[in-house]
């Protein structure tokens, strides 16, 4: 080694680091742009409902348009059609809400107890099927109901089990209450099986072992010790599954609309439909102060009751697996059963509908490809050409991916900037608010998310112009309604990457750019990737979120097949909704795969 | 080359004060070692003059540079301080290869391809890694990755290295042998070194000054003999050295000035501190053990004896008074039985009890002055 010296540059700066360093800069500018499209447009949407606006001179003649009112409100809570509007669709949502989450928690729970605490065979495999009805679109499983049970009394053709049975289902099983609960239920369980196992899996088998050496029996056991520590996890996996219920627009809407059953979500949908945005305004705003109120209580349950029965002791934790015995191949029967039933099955039926030429007639006679090969012909859904053949559904593709991908991307690369202020800059108030601020999105139910940004880009505001109706509005909301989720992402990447590697590029002179291009971005590689397929999945399946902003020019799948569904066209929307719960169900097997391999690789390069 | 120059330098985190008006100066081409208990403030101090914190107060110069001064609102970036770092975890990049972390730096610095190549060629065969250079950090042996964090120090040819706790995650076989390597880098380079460790043997075997530190403060500042020799307070003297010294609180006895005592001992110092209360501080090996009861000095019972290799600590006591001695590994003392024992009065140490800093005697001082 020569004594040489390293040439010592004379860079320097007069300036306050505070002001030098890109990441402040940077989050500064973040700090704004979130402020702008997360609590600007839910200020927009309060100052809405009001305000009366052009339309409502249809409504009232007092109105004048620009002015404050509290009309909106006082139609919708003490007015002749507030009944219509507010009360009966908000009990319809604490109905279905409360029904589905009764069912979701049970199943969830029981299956969650087999696959964690029993000897069960085939976890591995019934592990995925279990959570299959929560990957595919949730109006999948709404439009396989309707293929069972359709009632011809609200029009169109017999559904399954007129066919077989001779006899109208009664409208009660078709539409309302009982099927869009039994849906939601099947949607979601995954949701509230994922939680509870989660609880489950924490539980010390010590602790029931004690109870046993004291002499107490199974059924004992599972009263007064295990049921006990996992209740605060199950009252808080209740209260989210139902905080996302009553979110819910494209299922219930599918299911109770040709009733006229409405729940809040679906009122928001129907009065924009007519053209009553004011209105719709303020049911949003009910919805999401709902949303609210219960991730509120669900994180009482979890923040402070759960500390108290912390179980994870560090030392000797142990989760035995309690032998099912002769139960054993019985319950597995059971689990698999289920599994099927609302996992495989709704997507089976979608397929057979989708190759039927007149719906609700089975038999082979009835079978074609028209719905997915053929071109137009009159006499057959108004002409509409199969999948393949028409350019509606190949544009709607097209955009599909187009939104899917570019919004997992930003939303990604975003989200990773974010986490990065937040996790490195963990002193700095300003870092904890964007944290915060990129979380809100969360909190805000799609469909009046949606409702928001409908009365935020409709007029150019300073430099920024309308947006309403384009595509880059898509990828806004899409990329905003992600941040909470790639967020979350990204600070588990980052805070994996030890500050040290960074510390040691910045004495070796890398400025901040090359340390996030050399050294965080490819350390966070694996991670960002996950969690960029799980966003390409989530937009690609979202509907309820972008319905509002939706224009003949970006429609998407989910769209169009909402659409034909909406018009009775089922092959097509059956056709339609399949592919995307294939599409998303490819991601989700890449995702899988990404999982076990590369990641699993380059984990163990890093430590 | 470079000296670095750090002027009053404070830094707090809330309430807590990490560094406290630190002043040091560290010549050019020194092992300065900085050494501490943990929370003493020397890993800040290091990071300091990283530029990887950045300090409330004060000034820091690297060679004719000024890099950091709160009044004149100056700040460089580390990058641009001409020093070389390696972190006590390494801090390897763990997606590059060995020699892509090496290269990182000179990319930094542009270096064109062909000398940039021959550098890491060089550097690698000099830390012993020549085979290595395509392994992942991952692949190699903890004492490996140690030897790639030096390599990633070298390439980059900087005139300061900064090292924190470098050795404190390699067994202690292994740290040996990376002492030495580390020492013969660091004086065939010249560079001037600034070593934080919490490991005293390491501060002691590496260093040409060794700084103190607690609560953020400098205690003191002294080559290792030294160090060793005149801990200038109490707190220094307990902290340095492996048994540690024995601390005995005396009084000064009524009439005869160099003679103090306590309930069980008397110890005379052959010089007159001048005060009513002191602390003796007398290493283990300063201590005379003699079985003929003949001999000066008073007797204390054995009560422990602990061999330890080439030497034997022995535990005594007189009275409620203990202390441990250092003798030889051919000792025949037992548990239980009576010894003489004396202090060597030349080599023990003289505290204040008030103040708990060094008195000097006047024949130090005059030994010292010439």
């Amino acid at each position: 080694m020569s004594g040489q010296a390293a040439p010592l540059a004379r860079g320097r700066f007069q300036v306050s680091r505070l002001w030098a360093d890109p990441v402040n800069l940077l989050m500064l500018i973040l700090l704004v742009v979130l402020a702008y499209l997360v609590l600007w447009p839910f200020v927009q949407l309060v100052i809405h409902s009001f305000t009366w606006a052009e339309g409502d001179r249809r409504v009232s003649r007092d109105a004048v348009p620009g002015a404050f009112t509290w009309f909106h409100w006082l139609q919708a809570t003490t007015g002749p059609i507030s009944g219509k509007m507010l009360y009966g669709p908000l009990v319809n949502t604490l109905k279905t809400g409360i029904a589905a989450t009764i069912i979701a928690l049970l199943a969830g729970g029981v299956l969650a107890w087999c696959v964690v605490r029993s000897d069960m065979p085939g976890k591995r495999w019934l592990q995925p099927m279990l959570t299959l009805p929560y990957i595919v679109p949730s109006f999948a499983i709404a439009l396989a109901w309707e293929a069972v049970f359709r009632s011809p009394k609200v029009g169109g053709q017999p559904g399954l089990y007129e066919s077989f049975l001779g006899a109208a289902p009664p409208e009660w099983l078709s539409y309302g209450t009982v099927p869009i609960s039994i849906t939601l239920a099947m949607h979601y369980f995954p949701f509230a099986y994922l939680l509870v196992s989660g609880a489950l899996a924490t539980i010390d088998s010590q602790m029931e072992e004690g109870a046993l050496i004291a002499g107490a029996g199974r059924l004992m056991i599972l009263r007064r010790i295990t049921f006990p520590v996992v209740a605060p996890a199950f009252a808080a996996a209740f209260i989210l599954t139902f905080g996302k219920t009553i979110g819910q627009f494209a299922l219930p809407f599918l299911l109770g609309a040709p009733t006229q059953f409405h729940t809040v979500a679906t009122m928001v949908y129907a009065n924009l439909a007519l053209g009553l945005d004011s209105m719709a305004f303020v049911l949003a705003i009910i919805l999401i102060a709902m949303s609210l109120v219960s991730i509120w209580m669900a994180n009482r349950f979890v923040g402070k009751k759960s500390r108290r029965f912390e179980t994870i002791s560090g030392k000797g934790f142990r989760n035995r697996v309690i032998p099912l015995g002769a139960w054993k191949w019985p319950v597995f029967a059971g689990v698999a059963l289920f599994a099927f039933t609302v996992g495989v099955l709704p997507l089976i039926l979608l397929g057979v509908q989708s190759v039927m030429l007149i719906d609700g007639f089975y038999g082979l006679e009835n079978l074609t490809w028209h719905f997915w090969t053929g071109t137009s012909n009159p006499d057959i859904a108004f002409g509409e050409p199969g999948v393949l053949h028409n350019s509606l559904i190949l544009g709607a593709a097209w955009n599909t991916i187009r939104l899917a991908f570019i919004s997992a991307v930003i939303a990604s690369v975003v989200g990773l900037v974010i986490a990065y202020i937040v996790v490195r800059r963990d002193n700095n108030p300003l870092a904890r608010a964007l944290d915060q601020l990129a979380f809100i999105p969360f909190l805000f139910p799609t469909i009046a998310f949606g409702a928001m940004y409908l009365t935020l880009f409709a007029e150019p505001v300073g430099p920024i112009p309308a947006l309403y109706g384009t595509f880059t509005l898509l990828v806004l909301i899409s990329v905003v309604s992600r941040l909470p989720y790639s967020v979350k992402t990204g600070m588990t990447a980052v805070t994996q990457i030890g500050r040290e590697l960074e510390e040691a590029a910045e004495v070796a002179g890398a400025g901040w750019g090359m340390r996030f291009r050399r050294i965080v971005m490819p350390l966070a590689g694996p991670g960002v990737l996950s969690g960029m397929m799980v966003s390409f999945v989530g937009v690609m399946r979202e509907l309820s979120l972008i319905i509002l902003l939706i224009t003949p020019s970006t429609r998407v799948l989910m769209t169009v097949g909402f659409g034909y569904a909406e018009e009775g066209m089922t092959q097509l929307s059956n056709a339609l909704v399949l592919i995307v719960a294939v599409l998303t169900i490819i991601g989700e097997l890449i995702l899988w795969w990404i999982g076990k391999g590369r990641i699993a690789r380059l984990r163990e390069k890093q430590t | 080359m470079a000296k670095i120059t750090v002027r009053n330098l404070t830094k707090r985190y809330g309430d807590m004060v990490a560094l406290d008006d630190v002043s040091l100066e560290i010549d050019s081409g020194e092992f300065l070692v900085l050494l501490g208990p943990s929370g003493c403030g020397k890993t800040t101090l290091l990071r300091c003059l990283a530029g990887l914190e950045t300090p409330d107060e004060g000034e820091i110069r690297i060679g004719d540079d000024i890099v950091f001064s709160s009044e004149r609102k100056i700040e460089v970036a580390p990058g641009k301080r001409g020093l070389g770092m390696v972190f006590q975890s390494y801090a390897l990049w763990p997606h590059m290869t060995v020699r892509d972390n090496l290269k990182f730096g000179l990319d930094v610095l542009k270096i064109a391809k062909k000398p940039s190549d021959e550098r890491l060629d060089r550097v690698l065969e000099d830390v012993g890694l020549g085979a290595l250079g395509a392994r992942y950090p991952s692949e190699l042996s903890g004492g490996q990755q140690q030897r790639v964090a030096l390599a990633r120090l070298l390439a980059t040819q900087p005139q300061v290295f900064l090292m924190d706790e470098p050795l404190s995650n390699l067994d202690a076989r292994l740290r040996m042998d990376m002492r030495v390597e580390l020492k013969r880098f660091q004086a065939e380079t010249g560079a001037t070194t600034v070593y934080v460790t919490h490991d005293q043997t390491e501060a002691m075997t590496m260093s040409t000054r060794v700084v103190v530190m607690k609560d953020g403060r400098i205690l003191q500042i002294s080559p290792p003999q030294q160090l060793y020799r005149q801990p200038e307070s109490t707190f220094v003297a307990d902290f340095i050295g492996m048994p540690r010294i024995n601390l005995i609180e005396l009084a000064a006895d009524k009439g005869r000035a160099t003679s103090y005592s306590n309930t069980d001992i008397s110890i005379d110092l052959g010089w007159d501190p001048g005060l009513e209360r002191v602390i003796v501080g007398a290493r283990p090996e300063d201590i005379n053990l003699s079985e003929d009861r003949a001999a000066p000095g008073e007797d204390y019972e054995v009560g422990a004896v602990l061999p330890n290799g080439p030497e034997t600590i022995v535990q005594l006591s007189r009275g409620v008074t203990s202390v441990l001695a250092r003798v030889g590994h051919d000792t025949s003392l037992l548990p239980g039985q009576m010894v003489r024992l004396s202090y060597r009065s030349e080599a023990i140490n003289v505290y204040d009890a008030r103040t708990r800093s060094l008195v000097t005697s006047p024949v130090a001082e005059v030994a010292a002055a010439s």
